[in-house]
């Protein structure tokens, strides 16, 4: 069974078509990223769904289940989030901030069970945060940031994770650490991630497949080599675009006309 | 943290006490506390008859209601600055004073006939301030798209509205009348009997628990409605339940006892910068200390110019507005 079912997807604001007719399946364990031009409806997509947006026509299933159907909570048990523009609130921990991805298992009206502080402690663990537990999130570096929020996302212990730009605003060396650390997630724990990304270089290297998007529709669905490769590419960002191949490796150059 | 709720809960104890032996009438503080013990059972009335009604007809009615407004202002302050993310909330917010302000003066002015503070005046009050948040909720908090920013604009302008139909009928009316309204407006706990306690008692008690309950849905929404809702909590409903149960708890208070301001909006900034930015613990830390607070306010309005009183809400300020700011100006900046 596919882990994540997007069937006849259309999401409308207003008289404004963000997301016309994607239909798109998502194997479990996989590495799925959607690509595309600014205002293709990247975000929209993943957003609609991790749930936080109602589609307009069509569905979202996760693990054969509707979307639609299920509250908050039962939602929040089977996809998380990493948010484009985390929101940060001053004076949390990064412990409590990473706990909040517990919430849903206990409830708000239980704390945290032993079990919810062994994910957490074993989460903190895995993504290094150990020395920042007791530091106010307000305080963090944009990497520690990003991995908080991150580690906060993998605390939700749900088969699908979804990453809206999760390395925007940090530099390479950051880049590519959160890109491994959430690889390494993918590997272990069989989880399936759909993430947004930008830098096409980066979106090749690490995902299995590509969905290049553009103004709302599916341009072009396959693994990453052949995608990056396609001249559709370009067409889509309307630029000249190369791809180079180092050690093995495929880069996607701008070239100035 | 411990020690800061075991300090409150001191706090709230010695209030309580001034608040039954301080007053005209001079009672011993052992006396009140001997017969408070006997009341619950333990050892023998201590106290003369006439003593007995000073303490528990005039002073204990108004040091209870002084407990329950200064609570609810507190909790009601405090989760609104939750839902709201926004540190000048206050239980006011969404109209809650204004729409109580019309109907008092509705009261006062045009049910009166020029003479004296009706005995409905409570009832008109919580009808206009429901109504107040009710319509704030219908132009601001219904639709999908709304946001908190919107329903806090629609509370600005219901109660731009509601107060402007208020100054608009006070100025209609004598001037006899118009001192009256002012003194209504201004708040006081002095003409508080059993009977107001025993009626607003439960909704301020179910309001509160409702308040300090919402505590953990209020620290996941620090981050925000979209991340809190993909973290599995159902935003809009919190958000309804916590407004409603707030709105309703201060509607009861102020119909009770007028308009006090600067409890709701000082004490759970007083409390974050003791305790930290957890509502888990901001709440029913105001709680406590909300009552403290608001008891020792009246107990100094009413003693300080004897036989007449201070405003409790110039008291409130007046304590208030300086404990802040060296609070404020000791710890970390305010944080939401």
């Amino acid at each position: 069974m596919s882990s994540v079912e997007v069937k006849g997807l259309s999401v409308r604001a207003g008289a404004r078509t963000l997301i016309s007719d994607v239909t798109l399946d998502f194997e479990p364990g996989t590495w799925s990223t959607i690509i595309g031009p600014n205002g293709a409806g990247k975000t929209t997509l993943v957003e609609t769904i991790a749930g936080l947006r109602r589609p307009s026509l069509g569905s979202v299933s996760i693990l054969g289940e509707a979307l639609a159907e299920m509250n908050e909570r039962a939602r929040a048990l089977r996809v998380s989030l990493v948010p484009q523009h985390p929101v940060v609130p001053s004076g949390m921990r990064v412990y409590d901030y990473v706990a909040l991805g517990r919430v849903a298992h206990h409830g708000l009206f239980h704390p945290a069970s032993a079990r919810d502080r062994a994910v957490i402690d074993s989460v903190v663990e895995r993504l290094s945060l150990g020395e920042f537990r007791d530091r106010d999130v307000a305080t963090l570096s944009g990497g520690e940031r990003q991995r908080t929020v991150l580690a906060r996302a993998l605390t939700q212990s749900t088969m699908v994770v979804v990453l809206d730009e999760p390395i925007t605003g940090l530099d390479l060396r950051h880049q590519m650490d959160m890109l491994e650390l959430m690889k390494s997630e993918v590997h272990e724990c069989g989880i399936t991630v759909v993430a947004t990304l930008h830098d096409l270089t980066l979106a090749g290297q690490f995902a299995d497949r590509l969905v290049l998007l553009d103004a709302g529709a599916v341009v072009l669905d396959g693994p990453a080599a052949t995608v990056i490769r396609s001249d559709e590419l370009a067409k889509c960002y309307g630029m000249n675009l190369r791809v180079v191949d180092v050690d093995g490796a495929d880069v996607v150059v701008p070239v100035r006309h | 943290m411990a020690f800061v709720a075991a300090a409150t809960v001191v706090a709230l104890l010695v209030a309580i006490v001034c608040g039954l032996v301080i007053g005209p009438t001079s009672v011993p503080t052992w006396r009140v506390v001997g017969d408070i013990f006997a009341h619950v059972g333990i050892g023998h009335n201590t106290l003369t008859p006439i003593q007995s009604t000073v303490v528990w007809t005039l002073r204990a009615p108004r040091m209870v209601i002084g407990l329950l407004a200064g609570s609810m202002l507190a909790v009601a302050g405090g989760t609104y600055q939750g839902v709201f993310r926004n540190p000048l909330a206050d239980p006011y917010l969404l109209g809650v004073a204004s729409g109580a302000g019309l109907g008092a003066t509705f009261a006062i002015i045009d049910l009166s006939h020029g003479v004296g503070t009706p005995s409905w005046t409570p009832l008109l009050a919580f009808v206009g301030a429901m109504a107040a948040v009710t319509l704030t909720w219908l132009i601001g908090g219904r639709s999908m798209r709304s946001n908190t920013a919107t329903l806090i604009l629609a509370g600005v302008a219901v109660a731009s509205l509601l107060t402007s139909a208020q100054t608009f009928l006070q100025q209609q009316s004598s001037a006899g009348s118009i001192t009256r309204v002012y003194i209504w407006l201004l708040g006081s706990l002095a003409s508080v009997g059993w009977g107001t306690v025993w009626l607003v008692f439960p909704y301020v008690i179910v309001c509160i628990m409702i308040c300090v309950g919402a505590g953990r849905a209020l620290d996941v929404m620090s981050v925000g409605e979209d991340e809190s809702r993909s973290l599995g909590v159902p935003v809009r409903r919190v958000r309804f339940i916590v407004i409603a149960a707030s709105s309703l708890g201060t509607a009861a208070i102020v119909s009770a006892v007028g308009l006090i301001g600067f409890v709701g909006i000082i004490v759970p900034h007083i409390v974050r910068l003791l305790v930290g930015t957890s509502y888990r613990r901001i709440l029913p830390i105001s709680v406590i200390f909300g009552a403290a607070f608001l008891v020792f306010a009246d107990t100094i309005a009413r003693t300080v110019i004897a036989p007449s009183e201070l405003p409790i809400g110039v008291v409130t300020a007046l304590i208030g507005a300086p404990v802040f700011v060296i609070i404020l100006s000791l710890r970390r900046p305010v944080a939401v």
